[in-house]
């Protein structure tokens, strides 16, 4: 943030959100409610319930119930709970579920719901990693990690969030976090042979989630003028560092370097730790800077 | 079963700000808070350009997009057309908020509540009194009603919204050059249908494609 | 209409009248349990917006009663230091403790000499409240003239020259196109129909029906903002420039189109009154009446003599009286209007040439000079097109001929309170139908109107400048200045030494709501010339001029809390509507209870004059005011009364037996016939448009200044009997350093700095671009490196500076920086006000080289330099 001088802060007291008062809606104006303030629970309900969804989700190919568990807890516990604090009225949640064929926010609520039920039922059924509860399993899965993004998604109003990459970008970046949780967790559980053969899609799910995000950022940036000023403000504007540092250096850059030096396999558990705390804090940082840069078109 | 709809004349409108203030009184809000609002700004190049002024608040849209988000049917549109919040129902998810291209839309929390006109002097009678007078439940989204308390109360005593003071909303009694025009879209004999018809009018970005019940003519 | 809970026991709405600003527009209030919760107009009237509409600060006037910096005692400084910063050490004190002391000072004082009292007055305050009273209670301690008035914000809101003209011609306090019949509006600098100004949301209500129906509105503005922001064609132009183009304009109608309205120009102007060489009248040695001459008798005659037809009077020709060649003024216009070339106009105002025969042209093809309307049975000469001005063209060291050019354009034409044309605020209150009170304008000498009411210094008949001078105001000298300039003028000692006023230095200031320190100009001068006297200030806060020299604070209501049945019965000159609709008058009714123990000023006005010992003195004048014959009502000698027991017994007079309803529903309405309105052809008066007053007071200043020595510098030329063209003294400060001109303007949401405290106007003004910010032109913003957020200091000539923050816009001229009204507030209780805009009035220095020679209007733009802060 820049630094106020006094007499702007006595004339035009900042609210956050960039602008002043006279230039609300007349310039491009920032979306605030999802991310500002008590909004921050919503940037960390989307992350945990889509990358625990992730670990669930890479955990059904190696029918590992550790993997199962612990996605089912971090989508409920962190994901569901996080989400439910940001309410207004947190006891009224259940009536979330009351629109279904309009919201969009709805449908979520419903799958997590499902996904809740059926994930319990497989957590604590023996042989249940049948191919048919998998299939359902999965694609519950994939219908959470898009959840958060999808919600975004369907809000015409934020160029930046309707854009046509929004979706592919939050399916691959919760399974890429997921199997790197995975992967963490066949390394420190003494599993490195798997851990080692993981990391041959950990390659895959590294490139297509960096291509993602650079198809985010050119398809938002040509989609239109508003898009555009999203993008700026990413690349050049008050929310630059978080994406050179977070998004480029934490997501990107440092997960590049270790994953050329684990290639073909060559894996050792401090790397997959120090890769996984990298790709946690990128893709924070790139879920931060998306919620963050998003902008009403001016109304004049 | 009328359609309630407003046009808005901006070649009358001064930018007086009267409906922003009247609004905030009818409803008793708190600071920092508009249902009604107006924009100014500027289009061209010195020295042919020109003030824009657009008065704004919630289109109460036939697509509605904050309907569309709603996730609990909190928000919907009456009848009438008025799109409202049941605030029994809103458990202040803000999806609506966030949709709405048109931002007329306002979470009302704790903080909110808390504001004084006075910061650190304590609130006034007034505010104190509006909170028995119109209470606004904290956690839920608040926004412009068409104050339909009005209109309601209006045709229950046989009044016409639009032209009987009593039953139209306050904003626009308070416009001092007549700018505002409340009506019925549904009557082809309205007031506020032949100024459309007549002037032209246009809703504010059309291309947002919810059909806002509010036009502008100039 | 909300919910309703069990715990109300109280929901009603109370008719009054707006008190936050001078308009005074008809309002309610909804009051609940006690407590004022809304604010509306009232749809039955007309006094205001349409349908019963208000403009956004009179909504938000609530809060002048809800605000808890409220002061609710009275107030007695005991630090003796006064100044900028200095901390008062206000005590509370009881009422009569601080009553007695300031009866006790005035005694003293006045056994010397009264006008060493100075009172003040200001038309836009919180408190509202009577407008006129405060001019002849001063009568009533021995002081004529109103010379020892101090007007609060007259730099920005109050307009000499735009007054003494008004009065000359209209007999009006100020002047507004018939809205309703207009077709083409020249607006000069003014914001009449688009915000402010007189009766101003009346005016915006028939403009936007005017517009609705097609009227074209040209702007002549630095600015494109309320005004040009709404014309059909803003024309920007430098700051006191206006009669340039004015000129230039009217030479086009009169010299290069030749299309005039002579029949008008005969019957209704001095432009026949025959002049001899130097140019002043030839008058008649007995009656001292000046001649004309009759065409048709072919004879030179009185200029009243009935046996002239209108036609017949001769606006050309050379003739001899008395051995003495003379020719009727209206050639003299004809000369010298030739030197007026668009071209000329152009260089000085950077209007463009075509621009100008545009509008020229525009307004000789919608004068319809010849066409006649008849309205309600009646004929009328219809000319639609109306050139008006009110503070920002007149505001300027060459006011009186930025006005009087302006004028001109409209006299040549014809287009004086005709339908469609421009027209004064009613010069004609008729009596309520069973009532008493009636004013009417008389006709004066040369023929000239003479005012019903006129607020302070009478425009008619004048009186040439003499001395030695009697009061602080000098305004034996500065004998047009409707309120005199001189207390505020840097060379103020100067002055009143060499005008003989030594001896009658003020000792005291006893006013309302006045916050003269920071309104005017120059702040460090007007500490320099008041903090020696006793200050009485009323108010509802304690603002920036009461913590720096006030000494006693008296807790003033707010106009919610006023009983002012006096606001428009007075007042119909100020604020009635100028347009063809029945007369309305509104009475400002108590909605709440006094906060604390403020009490309204004009009982503690009366509890003054009565410890004084002048009470009976302001019964009088105040039954002889409103004329009251009958005895049972009048004021006697001995009484002590309320002003709501005053009130009690005017009102009676005013409306008769219908008193007390009026009195309950809180307005009067009553039909005004259409003569009243466009009274033009039907009173036998001439407009002064040629001045030649002016010759005989230049001569006769000129021997003052002489015989005193006096030997401070004034553009003597002024007082010429033509609108001519003289540099404002802002445009002779310009150079390669201070290169912009900084003017200000008045912003719809406030009136002077009163509604800076209000935080409801306060939220609205921060998403106002324009309003809290200093304007710039975007290219010139470019080209010196600033952007929008930027805070920069303009800083004049003589080393004043104020700084605020930048916001670039196209519709500015390139050439200057505007600044509304009165912000950069510092008072400490008014939290809400303190820090909010940028004071653009200390910015204007003070020397009487700024100020209008004539009228004593103060030079509202000013060179500064801007640089980053």
């Amino acid at each position: 943030m820049e630094k106020r001088n006094e007499l702007e802060e006595i004339m035009f007291p900042s609210d956050g959100s960039g602008v002043k008062p006279y230039e609300w809606m007349i310039q491009p104006t920032r979306q605030r409610e999802w991310i500002d303030d008590k909004g921050i629970f919503l940037w960390l309900a989307f992350f945990f319930s889509e990358i625990g969804a992730g670990l669930y989700f890479v955990s059904l190919f190696y029918e590992y119930k550790a993997g199962l568990i612990l996605g089912w807890l971090v989508t409920l516990i962190l994901g569901g709970v996080i989400h439910v604090l940001y309410l207004g009225m947190p006891l009224r949640a259940w009536r979330m579920l009351m629109k279904p064929n309009t919201s969009e926010l709805s449908r979520g609520i419903w799958i997590i719901g499902v996904f809740a039920a059926l994930g319990f039922l497989q957590i604590v059924t023996a042989g249940s990693f049948n191919i048919v509860f998998n299939c359902i399993m999965g694609i519950l899965c994939l219908l959470i990690i898009s959840h958060g993004f999808a919600t975004m998604n369907v809000i015409r109003a934020l160029p930046a969030w309707s854009s046509t990459m929004v979706l592919p970008l939050s399916v691959i970046s919760g399974v890429w976090i997921g199997h790197q949780i995975l992967q963490f967790m066949f390394a420190v559980s003494g599993s490195a042979a798997l851990a080692s053969g993981m990391e041959v899609w950990a390659e895959v799910f590294f490139f297509v989630y960096f291509l993602c995000i650079l198809l985010y950022v050119w398809g938002t940036w040509h989609s239109n003028e508003i898009g555009k000023e999203s993008i700026k403000s990413l690349i050049t504007g008050e929310y630059s560092k978080i994406s050179l540092i977070g998004v480029l250096g934490l997501g990107i850059v440092l997960p590049l370097i270790l994953t050329l030096i684990m290639w073909g396999g060559n894996t050792n558990g401090f790397l997959i730790f120090l890769r996984l705390a990298s790709v946690i804090a990128g893709d924070l940082a790139m879920r931060y800077v998306i919620m963050k840069s998003a902008v009403y078109t001016p109304l004049i | 079963m009328p359609r309630w709809g407003m046009v808005i004349d901006v070649k009358r409108c001064i930018a007086c700000w009267g409906c922003t203030i009247a609004c905030k009184e009818e409803h008793f809000l708190p600071p920092g808070v508009f249902f009604n609002r107006v924009l100014i700004g500027e289009t061209g190049k010195f020295p042919t350009s020109s003030k824009l002024i657009y008065p704004v608040l919630c289109n109460h849209c036939t697509d509605a997009a904050c309907v569309e988000a709603c996730p609990t049917g909190a928000t919907y549109i009456r009848e009438d057309g008025i799109v409202v919040v049941d605030d029994d129902k809103c458990v202040g998810c803000r999806a609506c908020l966030v949709s709405c291209p048109y931002q007329q839309r306002t979470y009302y929390d704790q903080k909110v509540k808390d504001r004084e006109y006075f910061p650190g002097q304590g609130k006034t009678e007034m505010e104190l009194l509006g909170e028995k007078l119109y209470p606004l439940k904290v956690g839920t989204v608040i926004k412009c009603n068409f104050c339909s308390e009005r209109v309601d109360e209006g045709l229950r005593k046989g009044l016409t919204p639009g032209q009987d003071e009593e039953a139209t909303p306050a904003c626009v009694n308070a416009c001092p050059v007549g700018a505002r025009v409340f009506g019925d879209l549904n009557d082809p004999d309205s007031e506020i249908s032949r100024l459309i018809m007549e002037k032209k009018g246009k809703q504010l970005r059309k291309e947002f494609g919810t059909e806002p019940a509010v036009y502008y003519i100039d | 209409m909300t919910y309703k809970t069990d715990e109300i026991w109280e929901d009603k709405w109370v008719n009054t009248t707006c008190g936050v600003c001078y308009c005074g527009c008809a309002c309610r209030v909804r009051v609940v349990n006690g407590v004022p919760v809304k604010v509306e107009g009232i749809e039955e009237s007309t006094m205001g917006g349409t349908r019963g509409g208000l403009c956004g600060k009179g909504i938000a006037g609530l809060m002048y009663y809800h605000d808890p910096n409220r002061i609710k005692k009275p107030l007695r400084r005991t630090n003796p230091e006064k100044g900028f910063g200095v901390d008062p050490k206000w005590k509370e004190i009881e009422w009569d403790e601080a009553l007695e002391e300031i009866a006790t000072r005035m005694k003293k004082i006045m056994e010397d000499n009264p006008n060493k009292i100075l009172f003040t007055n200001q038309t836009m305050r919180a408190s509202d409240g009577p407008h006129n009273h405060l001019y002849f209670y001063a009568k009533a301690f021995g002081i004529p003239n109103n010379g020892n008035f101090i007007i609060g914000g007259g730099s920005l809101h109050c307009g000499n020259a735009a007054h003494m003209l008004g009065g000359l011609i209209h007999g009006a306090w100020s002047i507004a196109p018939d809205w309703r019949y207009t077709k083409y509006v020249l607006k000069w600098g003014s914001s009449k129909g688009t915000g402010s100004g007189h009766s101003a949301m009346i005016n915006a209500r028939l403009r936007a029906d005017g517009v609705r129906r097609g009227l074209k509105e040209i702007v002549f503005d630095p600015m494109g903002n309320f005004a040009g922001g709404k014309a059909t064609q803003w024309v920007p132009l430098l700051p006191g420039t206006d009669t340039a183009v004015g000129l230039a304009i009217a030479n086009y109608i009169l010299n290069t189109r030749g299309e005039i309205d002579e029949l008008y120009l005969r019957a209704k102007t001095n432009f026949v009154y025959l002049i001899r060489e130097d140019g002043t009248f030839v008058r008649d040695k007995e009656t001292d009446k000046p001649f004309v001459f009759d065409e048709k008798a072919k004879k030179i005659k009185l200029f009243d003599d009935e046996s002239i037809a209108f036609e017949d009077f001769a606006l050309e020709g050379d003739f001899e009286h008395n051995g003495e060649k003379c020719r009727p003024c209206f050639m003299a216009l004809k000369e010298h209007l030739k030197q007026f070339t668009p071209e000329w106009a152009s260089n000085i105002s950077t209007v463009p040439v075509a621009t100008i025969l545009e509008v020229a042209k525009g307004w000789v093809d919608n004068a319809q000079i010849g066409s006649t309307i008849t309205i309600e049975g009646q004929t009328f000469p219809f000319r639609p097109v109306s050139s008006v001005t009110f503070r920002g063209a007149q505001g300027h060291s060459n006011g009186i001929h930025q006005v009087a050019s302006i004028d001109l354009i409209s006299q040549l034409v014809g287009a004086e309170d005709v339908p469609g044309g421009t027209m004064g605020w009613p010069s004609i209150r008729r009596r309520y139908p069973g009532g008493q009170y009636e004013r009417m304008p008389k006709v004066g000498k040369d023929g000239v109107i003479v005012p019903s009411v006129f607020y302070s210094h009478d425009p008619w008949p004048v009186h040439p400048p003499s001395y030695p001078c009697t009061n602080s105001g000098c305004v034996e000298f500065w004998s047009h200045s409707t309120l005199s300039h001189i207390p505020y003028v840097k060379e103020k000692n100067y002055i009143q030494e060499k005008f003989g006023v030594e001896k009658v230095q003020p000792e005291m200031i006893f006013g309302i709501a006045v916050n003269f320190l920071i309104s005017q100009s120059d702040w460090d001068v007007a500490l320099d010339n008041f903090k020696d006297c006793f200050v009485v200030l009323s108010d509802i806060w304690v603002n920036e001029t009461d913590q720096a020299i006030g000494d006693i604070i008296l807790p003033d209501t707010s106009y919610l809390e006023k009983d002012t049945w006096s606001s428009e019965i007075d007042s119909f000159f100020f604020n009635g509507s100028p347009s063809y609709e029945d007369w309305y008058v509104h009475l400002q009714k108590p909605v709440a209870k006094p906060v604390g123990e403020s009490r309204d000023f004009m009982n503690v006005y009366l509890d003054v004059a009565n410890r004084v010992g002048v009470l009976d003195k302001y019964h009088e004048l105040l039954n002889d005011y409103y004329s009251i014959t009958d005895e049972k009502l009048q004021l006697k000698s001995g009484e002590v009364l309320t002003w709501k027991e005053i009130g009690e017994r005017i009102l009676t007079w005013v409306y008769g037996d219908d008193k007390e309803k009026i009195q309950e529903q809180g307005f009067a309405t009553w039909h005004k016939p259409i003569e009243d309105v466009y009274w033009r052809w039907n009173m036998k008066t001439r407009c002064p448009v040629y001045m030649e007053f002016l010759i005989h007071d230049r001569r006769a200043a000129e021997k003052i200044m002489k015989d005193t020595g006096f030997e401070i510098e004034m553009d003597m030329d002024q007082y010429g009997p033509l609108a001519n063209w003289f540099w404002p003294t802002s445009h002779k400060e310009l150079d390669d350093e201070y290169d912009l001109l900084a003017f200000s303007y008045r912003d719809i949401l406030h009136t002077n700095n009163s509604t800076f405290q209000n935080p409801l106007i306060d939220e609205v003004s921060q998403m106002s671009p324009y309003t809290f910010t200093i304007t710039l032109n975007k290219g010139l913003a470019d080209e010196k490196g600033f952007k929008d957020g930027d805070i920069i200091w303009m800083e004049n000539k003589y080393g004043t500076k104020e700084n605020g923050i930048v916001k670039t816009m196209e519709a500015q001229h390139p050439k200057v920086l505007g600044v509304c009204g009165q912000g950069g507030l510092w008072a400490d209780k008014r939290p809400i006000a303190k820090g909010k805009g940028s004071n653009f009035c200390k910015l204007l220095p003070s020397y009487l080289r700024h100020y209008d020679p004539i009228t004593g209007n103060i030079e509202t733009s000013v060179a500064v330099k801007i640089y980053k802060g």
